[in-house]
């Protein structure tokens, strides 16, 4: 019905009425034809056939409702064993530790910088013992493998067992991150030495190149349990080729290279004239002490006596790896020369000098 | 001579580079807002996926085709909690089934600028990408953790936190990466254009009233998120209007049943009379006076977010506020948006419903709660999928939930999206 053919003076009703039949058929026009101008295009252009849906497959998908399971039908709880790659170190943490590890591992969080004030002191120390239990201590707190989850709750047992020396001044660790994970301690017992794998990066590289070569330490990597020397620099035991190999191994091709006799403070690599050595190891011996603020303390008293050396940042000359992130950096575990030696041994026992290194601490040493 | 339509390829080519050109310099010239198509300069005329010939043949070896219905388990994943991180996964889901979000990573809106690997907004992509590959095992979202803790050092710890504050600053950093999406580093937060603030953002109207002159001095602040005062709390909740018992409007329930959301909101449109200690200087008469301050919506976002706050931190005491809030499904803004002030301060509060004005309906679609006390509690979510069907997400284990469910739930952040969306 055309709206010329209506006669114009029909009623009005009937106008508007066929008026809006009009408009009314050219809609249902429009869409019926644009349906069918799509499916046409479709079945010409060949790919109609992509509205069939596999019917099989689409069941796996299907929403599941019952107790007991989620909706992919899987039974609840048994994501426990996920891990995942820590961007920053590239270690495998488990999942549900992951939030822990990474606040040690980028250095926030609260206790963060405390502990990286006690390992520095610890190791400044160089008291295998005294790194032991404040280590442990630490180490308790991490979550560096995934083996760990095994061992929570087990930290008074570990130490008794592992290690006679510790001492009654162990600190206690905060209740919301000690619960957890545990006992690395493992790792330090009867010590063969440092596993380089529980250490951070900046620790690596703060232990094998740290520019005061009285806290530097072998390094080398033993065969056998995989675990850094923690002799000096002249170590009996491994060669310099070993020492600048394992630099390389760990550090990069820009590893520095071994110190030579300029950077060290004593100038002769043999045993020197005890008395100044023992003021020097009695002076050392005086201001460490377990606790926190004092080792820091003798920390950085330390770094003032020999070169001037930032206490977190090993931003040494020799240091070309690249800044440290902000773990904190350990001032190395172990001393240049035997003089080193000598002055872990002074923590237990009395000064004393021999000429090759104490064998007394290092006999359990591999 | 067949008589049948044909589609000629080359004609169709060179109609759509006229139509794309035709677009962009539309584009360039007028400004949409519209966050699903184009963003004045960047983005290209919408056009529906037509497969090329090798796609077709590779359709056609894979017949294995899944499409997404109501039934499907496609979107909706688990995450796994690092320790104490149910904080953040509990956002991360409200922010997965935002639709419009969804719409604009699924769609690979996102061209990234930043040179490092660590775009967060990147990440987000990633994450959608990980939603809708079908897995069923949950997603360890460990990246998303270290980014946000390098961009928002003030949440980084392993400890306890508020879901509140991850939102909040998760949007932030979101909006800082986002902002190359623009081609241009706007930092002018009225100015930015990124999606972030096309979803996220409204426009809070703060009107000081001087008391002797009645002139009214206004300002428009952006927000995110609506934060909410409840009964309960230290601060009286009631009455809701200066110096009335609350009984004058219409409408008003005073303590009879529980606490609704529209009364929060109420209550936080209300006038309130700032009190002689807090005298502001009238630009209008030049002196000090005594004056009455209101805030209503002036712009609303896309997706509203309400905040009750439920952590009470003030001098005497710090505890959880667990007074039930009643929150509806769907909720109509209009009475406390700023264009409805006068009806209200008239008495008029219900003010009758205009049918055909749709710009101000939400639906709620994501609701996250709180279980526990101040100090250790856990945080999950309920999010609602495909329409009707609600699921609520437990760390890694996702279950159906049912409205009732919903509706139930104490509450802490409610997601509202607005039901119909328009071009300005």
């Amino acid at each position: 019905m055309k709206m010329e053919d209506m006669p114009l003076s029909g009623p009005d009703n009937t106008r508007l009425e066929a008026l809006a039949h009009d408009i009314y058929s050219e809609l249902v026009e429009d869409a019926c034809l644009g349906l069918c101008f799509e499916v046409h295009r479709a079945v010409k252009q060949g790919y109609f056939f992509l509205d069939e849906t596999d019917q099989e497959s689409m069941k796996e998908f299907e929403i599941v409702d019952q107790p007991g399971v989620d909706i992919f039908g899987q039974v609840y709880n048994q994501w426990k064993n996920k891990e995942c790659e820590c961007p920053n170190c590239k270690r495998l943490i488990a999942a549900s530790r992951f939030a822990p590890h990474l606040e040690k591992c980028l250095g926030m969080g609260r206790n963060s910088s405390r502990i990286a004030n006690r390992r520095l002191a610890s190791s400044n120390n160089m008291s295998k013992s005294e790194s032991d239990q404040e280590d442990n201590d630490d180490l308790n707190d991490n979550d560096w493998s995934y083996g760990a989850e095994k061992k929570t709750k087990k930290r008074k047992s570990d130490k008794s067992q592992n290690s006679p020396r510790r001492s009654k001044s162990l600190k206690h660790k905060n209740g919301e991150l000690g619960s957890g994970v545990g006992a690395e301690s493992y790792k330090y017992n009867y010590n063969t030495g440092i596993s380089y794998e529980t250490l951070g990066p900046d620790e690596v590289r703060s232990l094998l190149t740290t520019y005061c070569v009285f806290l530097q330490q072998c390094g080398v990597i033993s065969e056998h349990t995989k675990k850094m020397c923690t002799r000096s620099q002249r170590c009996p035991q491994h060669t310099d080729e070993q020492r600048r190999a394992v630099r390389l191994f760990l550090l990069g091709p820009s590893a520095p290279t071994l110190p030579d006799a300029d950077a060290v403070e004593t100038d002769s690599f043999d045993i020197p004239d005890p008395q100044p050595l023992m003021s020097r190891l009695q002076w050392e011996d005086s201001d460490i002490s377990p606790t926190d603020s004092a080792s820091s303390k003798a920390s950085t008293n330390h770094s003032d006596s020999r070169k001037p050396k930032k206490k977190k940042k090993p931003s040494l000359p020799l240091n070309s790896g690249g800044g440290g992130s902000g773990s904190g950096s350990l001032a190395g575990g172990g001393g240049s020369s035997s003089q080193s030696n000598i002055s872990i041994s002074t923590k237990k026992k009395r000064p004393k000098l021999s000429a090759p290194p104490i064998s007394s601490i290092y006999d359990d040493l591999a | 001579m067949c008589q049948d339509y044909i589609y000629d390829k080359e004609m169709e080519q060179i109609a759509k580079e006229e139509q794309r050109k035709a677009w962009k310099m539309q584009a360039s010239v007028t400004t949409f807002v519209c966050p699903c198509k184009c963003v004045p300069g960047i983005g290209e005329k919408y056009s529906t996926w037509e497969p090329t010939k090798r796609e077709l043949e590779l359709l056609r070896h894979n017949p294995k085709r899944r499409r997404i219905t109501s039934n499907c388990t496609i979107g909706l994943r688990g995450l796994i909690n690092l320790g104490n991180t149910c904080f953040m996964n509990c956002i991360v889901q409200a922010l997965t089934h935002t639709p419009l979000l969804r719409d604009f990573f699924l769609s690979d809106r996102h061209k990234c600028e930043m040179q490092s690997n660590s775009c967060l907004v990147c990440e987000m992509s990633q994450l959608f990408q990980e939603f809708y590959s079908g897995h069923r095992s949950p997603h360890i979202p460990f990246r998303l953790l270290h980014l946000v803790w390098t961009h928002a050092r003030h949440l980084a710890g392993y400890e306890q936190q508020d879901a509140h504050e991850f939102l909040i600053a998760a949007l932030d950093v979101l909006h800082r990466h986002c902002k190359d999406d623009n081609g241009k580093k706007a930092n002018n937060p009225n100015h930015c254009n990124c999606i972030i603030d096309q979803i996220f953002t409204g426009g809070l109207q703060s009107d000081v009233t001087c008391q002797a002159c009645h002139g009214v001095s206004t300002t428009i602040d952006p927000f995110w998120d609506i934060s909410l005062d409840l009964p309960g709390s230290s601060t009286p909740f009631w009455p809701l209007s200066p110096g009335g018992d609350g009984s004058a409007l219409n409408g008003e329930s005073h303590t009879t049943g529980a606490t609704a959301l529209t009364d929060c909101l109420r209550r936080f449109t209300r006038p309130e009379h700032l009190g002689s200690s807090a005298k502001i200087k009238c630009s209008g008469c030049h002196s000090y006076q005594e004056s009455t301050k209101q805030l209503t919506m002036k712009k609303l976002p896309i997706v509203a977010c309400f905040h009750l706050k439920r952590f009470e931190h003030s001098a005497k005491l710090r505890r959880k506020i667990t007074t039930y809030v009643s929150f509806p499904l769907e909720l109509d803004m209009t009475p406390f948006m700023a264009s409805s002030k006068e009806s209200r301060m008239n008495g008029q509060y219900q003010q009758t419903v205009d049918p055909f004005n749709n710009d101000n309906k939400y639906s709620l679609f994501a609701v996250v709660n709180h279980q526990g006390t101040l100090e250790s509690g856990h945080y999950t979510t309920f999010i609602r999928q495909h329409k009707d069907q609600w699921f609520k997400c437990d760390d890694a284990i996702i279950t159906k939930a049912s409205i009732k469910d919903v509706l139930d739930s104490e509450g802490y952040l409610l997601f509202y999206h607005k039901q119909f969306l328009e071009y300005e």
